[in-house]
């Protein structure tokens, strides 16, 4: 391929016809372009980054829609993001050496309804409502929800059975065939559809999600802890400032069982 | 005893077709890479179950330090007339005029530093420094000492890197960080206008270790000036539910 045959005169006056190579080695040329890949390979971006979208209300709406959420306080879940410190210790995971997240959570009122503050600025350790809890994943060999997810997902039964009925649905071809790929686009359209519509629906009895955190918590708690919310179908979730009654209530907290 | 005789063999091999391999595969790589942006400071993404990709055009990316610092990206629609070199100087002129409103101390550039901001990718330093920062650009080894002025590597203590934001939920009195991202809303390209109001033109790039305080200073500016919707940059998790 890479020979070029000359043939000089056509042997008009001597006898023989003479013949030359010209072979052009492209060792070095492959070597470069070798190089030149790599530097591409290197310096693209192949996976792009996700996103995650999230809306929150504007400043003014806030102070409004204090009152809205104190009317459902039945309904009401509040979620507060932390990292483990234990008085006196300094416990880190393990694996990263990072803090440890750590979440609390309590239903309703801080400190129920009598709440947390007793007279004369008193904290009544009795009435503190928070709990402790995690982000874990679902168990393994069983499949069942574990930490924070359990909790969420007990709150939130109305919604999940709907579209867990959905999901069966879907996979049983009740939203269009899945053979083909324009049939499964199509189906997963009409699931959609049909998720965001219940997620909406008045009816269902759903909790509304309150997020706060502590100025120890990190970014990545806030993002899986909106990935919960994702996961299991939460619809209204808002992402708040911390109280006073919240503070005392995880001093308090931490107080008695962080030692 | 006869001698086993060994053909002599060339052992010249043919490259042409390695060649010709290599050149197609080099002309892919040119044509579908896009370069990863040089930026201020590496962070590492949380991980999320979310699927929704990245904008690639069209969005302004709000980078945030585990230490507080904020840079800021625009990456503009390039297929239409608003290139992201004459908006960029579009947006630099925009930001100066609402300085201008509230500050005494007035600020101009010259068309040298709007042709440098227009080249730049991340930028992120107080206004009133913007303009020694832009002239660092004519200067020797002017690319490197931007760099390290924006990463905070630079031996002058004066260089402060970084925009400057505050808890502030006052909109007629914007801080810095709120001026760049209302200029960001008026520029010509309405796409990107677009984009910010349904919330896939504002990304939050931070670390999973940034403390949650300094990402919701973020976001409460963000919704001081009316920008209630954004996303947050997540890396895809394994699967899981």
């Amino acid at each position: 391929m890479a020979e070029v045959q000359q043939n000089n005169g056509g042997g008009k006056g001597k006898g023989h016809q003479k013949k030359m190579t010209i072979r052009v080695d492209f060792t070095p040329m492959v070597d470069m372009n070798m190089l030149l890949i790599t530097f591409f390979m290197l310096c693209t971006t192949m996976i792009k980054s996700q996103t995650l979208t999230i809306a929150l209300p504007s400043n003014e709406k806030v102070q409004n829609e204090e009152n809205m959420s104190q009317a459902s306080a039945d309904d009401a879940v509040t979620i507060i993001l932390d990292a483990k410190r234990k008085t006196g210790s300094f416990d880190v995971d393990t694996v990263n050496g990072k803090v440890q997240p750590i979440i609390y959570y309590y239903f309703g009122k801080p400190g129920g309804d009598a709440g947390i503050l007793g007279p004369g600025g008193t904290v009544l350790s009795e009435n503190n409502n928070i709990q402790e809890s995690q982000f874990l994943a679902n168990d393994e060999k069983s499949g069942r929800a574990r930490g924070i997810r359990e909790i969420i997902q007990q709150r939130n039964k109305d919604v999940l059975t709907e579209i867990n009925k959905l999901k069966e649905k879907y996979a049983n071809g009740g939203f269009g065939s899945l053979e083909t790929k324009d049939g499964r686009e199509k189906a997963q359209m009409a699931y959609d559809e049909a998720a965001s519509k219940i997620r909406k629906d008045e009816n269902l009895k759903k909790p509304v999600i309150i997020i706060k955190s502590t100025p120890q918590a990190s970014f990545g708690s806030l993002v899986s802890v909106l990935d919960e919310m994702q996961i299991n179908s939460i619809s209204k979730y808002q992402i708040d400032n911390m109280t006073k009654a919240d503070s005392l209530m995880v001093i308090d907290y931490q107080n008695r069982h962080h030692k | 005893m006869g001698r086993v005789k060994i053909a002599r063999k060339s052992t010249f091999i043919d490259m042409t077709a390695m060649s010709d391999v290599t050149v197609l595969l080099l002309t892919f790589f040119m044509l579908t890479s896009t370069f990863l942006q040089k930026e201020p400071t590496t962070v590492i993404t949380p991980p999320s179950v979310s699927t929704e990709k990245v904008q690639e055009t069209n969005f302004v990316q709000v980078l945030l330090s585990p230490e507080g610092k904020v840079w800021l990206t625009m990456n503009n629609d390039t297929s239409s007339n608003w290139s992201n070199e004459k908006m960029k100087m579009a947006l630099l002129d925009k930001v100066s005029e609402i300085y201008n409103e509230s500050h005494k101390n007035k600020i101009s550039f010259t068309p040298e530093q709007k042709y440098t901001f227009s080249k730049v990718g991340s930028f992120g330093v107080p206004l009133n420094q913007l303009g020694e920062f832009l002239d660092l650009a004519s200067q020797q080894e002017g690319q490197t000492r931007m760099d390290e002025w924006l990463a905070g590597e630079d031996e002058n203590p004066n260089h402060v890197t970084g925009i400057p934001i505050s808890w502030n939920s006052d909109e007629s009195k914007p801080n810095e960080f709120q001026m760049w991202m209302k200029a960001m809303r008026q520029t010509e390209n309405s796409n990107l206008a677009d984009k910010i109001k349904d919330g896939t033109g504002v990304a939050i790039k931070a670390d999973q270790n940034t403390s949650f305080d300094i990402v919701h200073m973020v976001m409460d500016n963000l919704q001081t000036i009316h920008m209630n919707k954004f996303t947050l940059l997540t890396a895809l998790k394994g699967a899981e539910e």
